[in-house]
């Protein structure tokens, strides 16, 4: 029977910090290896559920943030280019903001070399418009790989979840299972 | 898994992978769902827009540009617009083929595990 410790033909044992749930051949052979009884067997796959579920939920936050970066990366990449644009045409950049809520004010931007970026902690630093536009484009390839590693980390997490969840099923039917044919014995 | 009498079928690594490969279409089902929504308003923002500015008659135009709204002439805007809505609507109708692959992948797993499990298995939505 194979062995109930997570091994290498059934995938990796565990994915940046994120142990694998081991796959159950046999429920019967698990159990006995494992050396728990059914209800001991049960409860330590259900914590185990539960911190996979922690996990995903720190995941899920980081995911969002991500998320919401990058069209504010984008953003920020656009007005850099419509001031080069104007530049370029040699026009003044006339655009209306928010002063405060509701209150909108104009503003005149004329030959602009160069745009100061927000760069978080209370920083702002001013750049040239082509550094500016390698630095913001620099951060929006980072955050986009950080995004599909992330994916790819809450993909690995929810099967893991799935093969504990299925586990959990089986070990519960199996019990089911023997306590009917310890009854049938019982009868006959 | 529902409850057996112990004569269901084994489950083995193959149906394992199966299942988690279902679940996974299942949350990227879901997750296109939402993304198909925010396409589908975006085009129709787009459309609105687009109405807005035949309507209007003035030559400068408030174009919203990150959190600034840019003064720019009218045929800069009618070009970006344009642009955005053919973007916007390749982009929806390339959602919608990935949720038809996703779907028919779904199927076709189900018939696998329906088939060896029967009713052992639930994978409808709640």
């Amino acid at each position: 029977m194979a062995a109930a410790a997570a091994s290498t033909p059934q995938g990796v044992a565990e994915r940046r910090g994120i142990p694998a749930a081991a796959f159950v051949e046999d429920v019967e052979a698990y159990l006995r290896q494992a050396g728990l009884d059914v209800n001991s067997a049960l409860a330590f796959l259900q914590e185990r559920l539960q911190q996979y579920k922690i996990v995903e939920m720190k995941l899920l936050a980081q995911q969002r943030d991500l998320q919401a970066k990058i069209p504010d990366i984008e953003k920020c990449l656009d007005i850099v280019a419509a001031l080069q644009a104007k530049k370029a045409l040699g026009e003044a950049l006339i655009a209306d903001f928010e002063l405060s809520e509701g209150i909108y004010s104009r503003a005149k931007i004329e030959d602009t070399d160069s745009v100061c970026l927000w760069l978080g902690a209370n920083v702002m630093l001013e750049y040239s418009c082509d550094e500016a536009n390698a630095l913001l484009k620099k951060n929006l390839g980072n955050a986009k790989a950080s995004l599909e590693v992330l994916v790819a980390d809450l993909q690995f997490l929810r099967d893991q979840q799935t093969i504990t969840q299925v586990t959990i099923a089986r070990v519960f039917n199996w019990d089911v299972h023997q306590r009917r044919s310890k009854q049938a014995v019982k009868e006959t | 898994m529902q409850q057996g009498d112990g004569t269901e079928a084994q489950v083995t690594w193959e149906d394992q992978q199966n299942i988690n490969r279902f679940g996974r279409l299942n949350n990227r089902l879901h997750e296109l769902q939402d993304e198909i929504k925010l396409a589908k308003e975006a085009n129709e923002n787009l459309d609105d827009a687009g109405n807005e500015l035949i309507l209007s008659d003035e030559d400068v135009v408030r174009f919203q540009i990150g959190e600034v709204f840019a003064h720019m002439p009218r045929d800069d805007v009618e070009t970006r617009l344009e642009q955005m809505k053919e973007d916007a609507a390749k982009k929806l109708e390339r959602l919608e083929e990935e949720k038809e692959s996703i779907l028919a992948q779904m199927a076709e797993l189900k018939k696998i595990l329906y088939g060896k499990f029967k009713d052992a298995i639930n994978l409808e939505e709640d």
